[in-house]
């Protein structure tokens, strides 16, 4: 049964000896390298997000022009409990993509059932439902839904989920005094409309 | 007249026998789900296609991968040995499939995930 943990850890101390080697000759191991030479996950990443087909709402920003792997997200749903917030995000996307999902960080502290108070997003397919064939699309249409569809089961914020189950009347209040800046029982949330 | 053959040039065009049109005629332009690159090209760890960067035939399902993407992702705990298109369990058919080295890997895999799967060390949907 350790059979595929030895070939995985033989392949890693493969793949580490040839980045050091290759750190050594340019003197420095970023995720572009300098000779050009294009990485497969840099090839599958620019596929992605040339055929990126989103809604109004999703405003993708590169704060470096010439990195892909790291931008940032902006999220204005133009419905439900978060109409009109303006909800920013990180995106994270290492050199094993698409094997490892990208890691998606909100950047706001908001009062979210699936977004716990350090931004860390509950999204079973950035997680135990990942797979190499989803894209960055179906990811960023995932992470859209969740403002217009928060889902109870399986929260982060496990208040703002009973709230969501209890009373929705109350939730949606909370979303509205949360999104102007303000304590929500007795927790500071970002202002973001 | 007569007509003399001074030079003549072959030409050929070889395509991949995939699962999903495995006994049609005919030849269907599609891509690997999981490097996005069509299948009669390579993997973007290969130079040149064919023999060299092969398909892999799914057996549990009709899906077709090149042999080193599925491998990739296979290598990962995380795919718990799954398809990644339909989430089935995967398995290739060593009848329908070259040996060699890779291939050899990826029965290695698949067995593991199959040992794991029963030892129960992860949980598994069916
Ligand atoms: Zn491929
Ligand atoms: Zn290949
Ligand atoms: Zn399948």
């Amino acid at each position: 049964m350790l059979k595929i943990r030895q070939l995985q850890k033989k392949k890693l101390e493969e793949a580490a000896a040839s980045a050091a080697a290759t750190a050594d000759i340019t003197g420095n191991s970023s995720t572009i390298s300098s000779n050009n030479k294009i990485t497969p996950a840099q090839l599958r990443l620019q596929k992605d997000i040339t055929e990126l087909d989103i809604p109004k709402s999703i405003k993708l920003t590169f704060p470096n022009s010439s990195d892909l792997f790291n931008f940032n997200l902006s999220i204005t749903p133009q419905q439900g409990y978060y109409k009109l917030g303006t909800f920013q995000f990180t995106v994270e996307i290492n050199g094993n993509f698409p094997m490892d999902p990208p890691r998606i960080k909100c950047s706001n502290k908001i009062y979210h059932p699936n977004i716990d108070l350090s931004g860390n997003v509950c999204l079973n397919i950035l997680r135990e439902d990942w797979s190499p064939v989803l894209n960055l699309n179906s990811v960023l249409i995932g992470l859209n839904f969740l403002f217009l569809e928060p889902n109870p089961n399986d929260p982060l914020n496990k208040d703002a989920a009973n709230v969501l189950v209890k009373n929705k009347t109350l939730f949606a209040k909370n979303v509205r005094d949360s999104m102007r800046g303000g304590y929500v029982d007795q927790e500071y949330y970002d202002r973001i409309v | 007249m007569k007509v003399n053959i001074v030079d003549w040039h072959g030409v050929a065009t070889w395509h991949w026998k995939l699962a999903s049109n495995d006994g049609k005629a005919g030849y269907v332009d599609e891509l690997c789900g999981i490097c996005r690159v069509p299948f009669d090209g390579t993997c973007p760890n290969c130079k040149f296609p064919g023999d060299d960067c092969p398909l892999v035939l799914g057996r549990g399902c009709i899906h077709n991968f090149h042999v080193h993407c599925i491998l990739k992702w296979l290598e990962q705990e995380a795919s718990k040995g799954l398809c990644p298109m339909c989430r089935q369990v995967f398995v290739h058919d060593p009848e329908d499939n070259p040996h060699s080295e890779e291939f050899e890997y990826l029965q290695q895999l698949e067995d593991g995930h199959r040992l794991l799967r029963e030892k129960g060390e992860t949980t598994y949907e069916e």
